[in-house]
């Protein structure tokens, strides 16, 4: 018989930085799961992405097991790399502070396929561009679809 | 350590990037809600101008709202460490906490209460070390143990017959709980350090070296174990996947250890080496 699934949570933690400190500590202690053992678990799942944010959606059973699915980085994290910047611009639409270019959104695009809603790396790559201008990041040139 | 606590509620399309930009200025981990995310840092940590121009950037468009609070760091793994059940290794070692009933047909009984530390011996890296420890001759040796956790392995070395044991961790919490699992096990002249290997900088060789950490450190710290096992001693390392065997164990073989035995538990592996 299936183990019954009671919640989940969803977390974003630095690769192979995961310890038992908030917010993983009390999200999983209240529902009763060995923090030590995700933590274990998540550090070796991920010590190829050391530092990268990571979104994690662990799947808490009645018996107070888990088993968790790690994600790939978020957009905006791999924007500000690609554009090598810090932070977005406080005002996106008037103010840019850093540009990536077509080759880069298809790169990301392609990173971020697994985790997408789209069939295709275009739509993927719309997605993307949609995310770097509400940060404030242009995206320089023709895109592939316009040439 | 206290730790600050910021729940922040904005407009779902700004939560990625919100995440993004905090990453950035030292917050390392988020927990997604309904409303938006809750973001943490230890208040040691914390830079409030690059924070609050991050927030100040995205309060209109984003829509966002804070509530900003303090917790102290507490046992969060307490639900868990009141019901768990003990372990055995073969018919040697039973590993328990203080709750449990003592069973007196195990040669080896160790008590752990973990306090949000790790080895309890539930994990199959722990369990790989114990067992591991059991086929190597402890008696009148010198022993390290680095990334202690519980200190169970430590434990585990001085039922076996150590003549002295080290034992040191980076994490402040496991350091306070190691010493009070050393106290219930008898042994209290042996007080658990803070630090990395380099920051602590043990003295001397050692007969056995103890290594149940992760695939990361093993491989960056993997030449000074080298200069701390005495030659014909041995280096016990877990923490990393089946997968990785080969990489830790090249590492090793680079630094002047031969492989001795291997086990494997749930895709875990643990490794022996001897200095030759």
């Amino acid at each position: 018989m299936a183990k019954e699934i009671t919640g989940y949570v969803k977390l974003q933690v630095k690769g192979g930085q995961a310890n038992p400190s908030p917010p993983i500590g009390p999200a999983l202690g209240s529902k009763g799961l060995n923090i030590m053992e995700f933590c274990k678990q998540f550090n070796a799942r991920t010590q190829d992405k050391m530092g990268q944010v990571l979104p994690v959606l662990i799947t808490v059973f009645s018996d107070k097991s888990f088993e968790f699915v790690v994600k790939t980085p978020p957009a905006a994290n791999l924007l500000l790399d690609a554009a090598k910047i810090k932070g977005g611009s406080a005002e996106p639409n008037r103010k840019k502070v850093g540009s990536v270019t077509w080759d880069q959104v298809r790169d990301i695009a392609q990173v971020k396929m697994p985790d997408l809603n789209a069939f295709k790396v275009e739509s993927a790559m719309k997605m993307i561009a949609g995310t770097a201008r509400s940060m404030g990041i242009t995206v320089s040139g023709k895109a592939p679809w316009e040439e | 350590m206290q730790y600050l606590e910021f729940k922040i509620s904005c407009d779902e399309h700004y939560r990625e990037i919100l995440i993004a930009e905090l990453a950035e200025v030292g917050f390392d981990s988020f927990l997604e809600t309904d409303e938006g995310f809750d973001a943490y840092i230890p208040e040691d940590s914390f830079d409030r101008n690059n924070y609050t121009q991050v927030i100040a950037q995205y309060a209109d468009v984003a829509d966002l709202s804070v509530v900003e609070s303090k917790m102290d760091k507490v046992n969060w793994n307490e639900e868990w460490e009141k019901h768990y059940d003990p372990i055995t290794v073969g018919d040697q070692v039973y590993v328990r906490a203080s709750f449990h009933n003592p069973r007196t047909e195990f040669p080896y009984e160790i008590q752990i209460n973990p306090k949000m530390s790790f080895g309890t011996g539930h994990h199959a890296t722990t369990f790989l070390m114990l067992s591991h420890q059991l086929g190597i001759d402890h008696r009148g040796k010198r022993v390290l143990d680095i990334g202690s956790g519980t200190g169970i392995l430590a434990i585990m070395a001085h039922k076996l017959g150590a003549a002295s044991i080290e034992a040191f961790d980076i994490d402040e919490w496991c350091v306070e709980n190691g010493n009070e699992n050393f106290d219930l096990n008898g042994m209290s002249a042996v007080r658990m350090g803070k630090g990395t290997v380099r920051e602590v900088n043990p003295q001397g060789l050692f007969d056995i070296v103890l290594a149940n950490i992760n695939k990361n450190v093993l491989l960056d710290e993997m030449e000074v174990y080298s200069h701390l096992v005495k030659e014909g001693g041995f280096l016990l390392l877990s923490g990393f996947y089946e997968h990785d065997v080969e990489d830790i164990a090249e590492r090793a073989l680079a630094v002047g250890f031969v492989e001795k035995a291997i086990e494997t538990k749930d895709q875990w592996a643990a490794l022996v080496m001897e200095k030759v």
